[in-house]
């Protein structure tokens, strides 16, 4: 669906909308990408991850979390992402292109995730939920 | 001032129980009247939140670059009772033992002469930057083991450095009860192709030149003279320590309901000192902690090597000024109605500012307190200040760590151009160097409080006290 940088001093907040949590997931993904990283291309580079989590707020942040340290240490920049989210379980397949300083380097780092004001709401339609990224 | 808040002194405000439900203690900041009108409501419920923890001892507080956080707010000061009290992630932050260096030189800003943009050139291409940036030493996972136990000594035993840079370190650039089997292995596999770089956001290594000396016995006492060339680096612990706060922040969230711990701020994730969960955040913390002073030891001795190439000057001839964690929690000794007792101290964005004879100092500077660092925004002053016996009597010998965010990384892209920023602080004779002109605007100075005003308070308020004002040459940017 789609995600927007809403006013946050210190660090960076997202506000990040899904139909579905499988779409908010993967938007989330794509707004964390977006901060760190700028543009990005499907060029073939491809990962996938499993996790299980007690909510979906614990899972969205394992799962951040864990984007965050694929991308760190295997060099690839995600910009596709494929999320299935079955009760507690999560699988998603992501896809992306090797890290290139020349292209990648407009972003801000990220440091974590925060837990600070992490809830997913239901409003309407939609999935909505505010993202504390520690830059 | 935001209602509700209480002035009792000059510079001095309390927040009172019942601010936020549950504070168990008041909360305390200083804030000069200017400094006022920034101060975001989130940051003072922010330090509310902290007062509720269990076992807090005396307030809850913040320095004056006080700003909206998430857990603790950024300038926030706590200790806890070793017995009663909790540890917390949310009081170090992410990137633990961020904190900064400062390093004389022989030279004069003269020497510099014709020979700046080659001096910033060659420092970019010795110390790796930003994202992505991956270190040239090349560490066995044995050795990332080391590092997290013996600190910033690793890269000295290695020649990296001198005996003499050791003791001019806080902890001596390794602090205690650090447990290494704390560490996951994902930490470790961030932090080993990264030891000796920078990193991004607002990390650097800057070029200063001594503008102006404010207490000439303790510039003497800390080898500063006025007009002196000097650099700065400030980084943390990377990917690492990023990685070491979010595995603990979950086993630590899994453990509130086992010690029955209410939590207003799930980012107030946190353990009793002294359990299990509590004990192995602390050994890798300290880890982290070490991973970081081994950092900046690594990207000291680089740009050491640039300078001696470059301008024919010994290795010895760059003295370590002393080194300041910024984000870090430790166990120490302070008064506690009177008798010293051991608490264990948080501070997030809040530098340790120990005053004359307190312990752990190094023994030369004992006379005048340890030196403190702040360095300033992009274009801006960095301070060099002493610590003081207020500080230990008021704030757990703790004051503040820079300048302190006014303006949202979205409205700084919108109000300035990275390119623009980087030709107007080349009219002024302050070089810049980075991957991208769009992370300078992030960093411009206009994005934080005045450094000056937020030194004055802290020197004002008897936190610290001024005693070197330095001016930036050039920087290279993460």
């Amino acid at each position: 669906m789609s995600f927007e940088e809403l006013e946050h001093t210190a660090d960076v907040l997202m506000r990040v909308r899904g139909a579905t949590l499988n779409e908010l997931f993967e938007e989330a993904g794509r707004a964390m990408f977006h901060v760190m990283y700028g543009s990005c291309e499907d060029r073939g580079a491809g990962w996938r991850i499993d996790l299980e989590a007690e909510n979906p707020e614990s899972l969205l942040i394992d799962y951040l979390s864990e984007l965050l340290f694929v991308s760190e240490v295997e060099n690839i920049v995600f910009c596709a992402f494929d999320v299935d989210i079955q009760s507690t379980r999560l699988s998603a397949v992501l896809r992306g292109e090797p890290f290139d300083p020349a292209r990648h380097s407009a972003g801000a780092h990220i440091k974590g995730i925060s837990y600070f004001g992490l809830e997913i709401v239901k409003e309407e339609e939609n999935y909505v939920v505010d993202i504390i990224f520690d830059i | 001032m935001l209602e509700g808040i209480n002035k009792i002194g000059d510079l001095e405000w309390e927040v009172p129980i019942g601010y936020v439900p549950d504070m168990r203690v008041p909360g305390r900041f200083f804030l000069s009247r200017t400094l006022a009108e920034t101060l975001e409501e989130g940051a003072v419920r922010q330090l509310a939140n902290v007062a509720t923890l269990p076992g807090i001892v005396r307030h809850s507080l913040a320095m004056p670059d006080i700003h909206w956080g998430y857990g603790f707010p950024i300038g926030g000061v706590a200790a806890f009772d070793m017995t009663e009290g909790v540890i917390s992630p949310g009081g170090v932050g992410f990137d633990i033992n961020c904190g900064v260096r400062l390093i004389t030189t022989p030279l004069t800003e003269a020497d510099l002469a014709g020979k700046k943009r080659e001096l910033i050139e060659r420092l970019f291409a010795a110390v790796p930057t930003g994202v992505g940036g991956k270190s040239g030493l090349r560490i066995s996972n044995k050795e990332v083991v080391e590092v997290m136990q013996n600190g910033a000594r690793w890269a000295v035993e290695r020649g990296l450095g001198t005996d003499a840079d050791l003791v001019r370190c806080e902890e001596e650039g390794a602090m205690p009860g650090a447990d290494p089997d704390a560490v996951s292995g994902k930490a470790r596999q961030r932090g080993i192709p990264q030891l000796g770089t920078l990193g991004g956001g607002n990390h650097f290594l800057e070029i200063q030149v001594v503008q102006e000396i404010v207490d000439p016995e303790a510039a003497r006492v800390f080898g500063v003279t006025e007009g002196q060339v000097c650099f700065m680096v400030h980084c943390g612990s990377r990917g690492l320590g990023h990685q070491v706060a979010t595995d603990h922040l979950r086993t630590l969230e899994h453990a509130l309901a086992k010690y029955r711990i209410q939590l207003p701020d799930r980012q107030l994730a946190c353990a009793p000192v002294d359990s299990p969960e509590g004990r192995a955040y602390y050994g890798a913390m300290a880890s982290a902690a070490n991973y970081a002073w081994a950092n900046r030891q690594v990207i000291m001795h680089e740009a050491r090597n640039v300078f001696t190439q470059l301008f024919g000057i010994d290795y010895d001839e760059m003295r370590l000024v002393y080194d300041v964690a910024h984000n870090v929690a430790k166990f120490e000794r302070h008064d506690v109605n009177g008798a010293a007792t051991e608490v264990c101290v948080h501070r997030k964005g809040a530098t340790r500012a120990f005053g004359p004879g307190a312990p752990g100092i190094p023994h030369e500077y004992a006379a005048v307190g340890q030196p403190v660092l702040i360095p300033g925004s992009m274009g801006t002053s960095s301070y060099l200040l002493c610590g003081t016996a207020a500080a230990m009597q008021k704030t757990w010998g703790s004051t503040c760590h820079g300048a302190g965010r006014v303006l949202s990384r979205s409205k700084a892209k919108k109000e300035v151009r990275g390119r623009e920023l980087r030709e107007q602080l080349a009219g002024a004779g302050i070089l810049v160097r980075a991957h991208s002109d769009s992370v300078l605007a992030e960093e411009a100075p206009e994005v934080y409080k005045p450094s000056h005003e937020v030194v004055r308070i802290v020197h004002e308020a008897g936190l610290s006290g001024t005693v070197a004002r330095l001016n930036p040459l050039g920087v290279i940017k993460g």
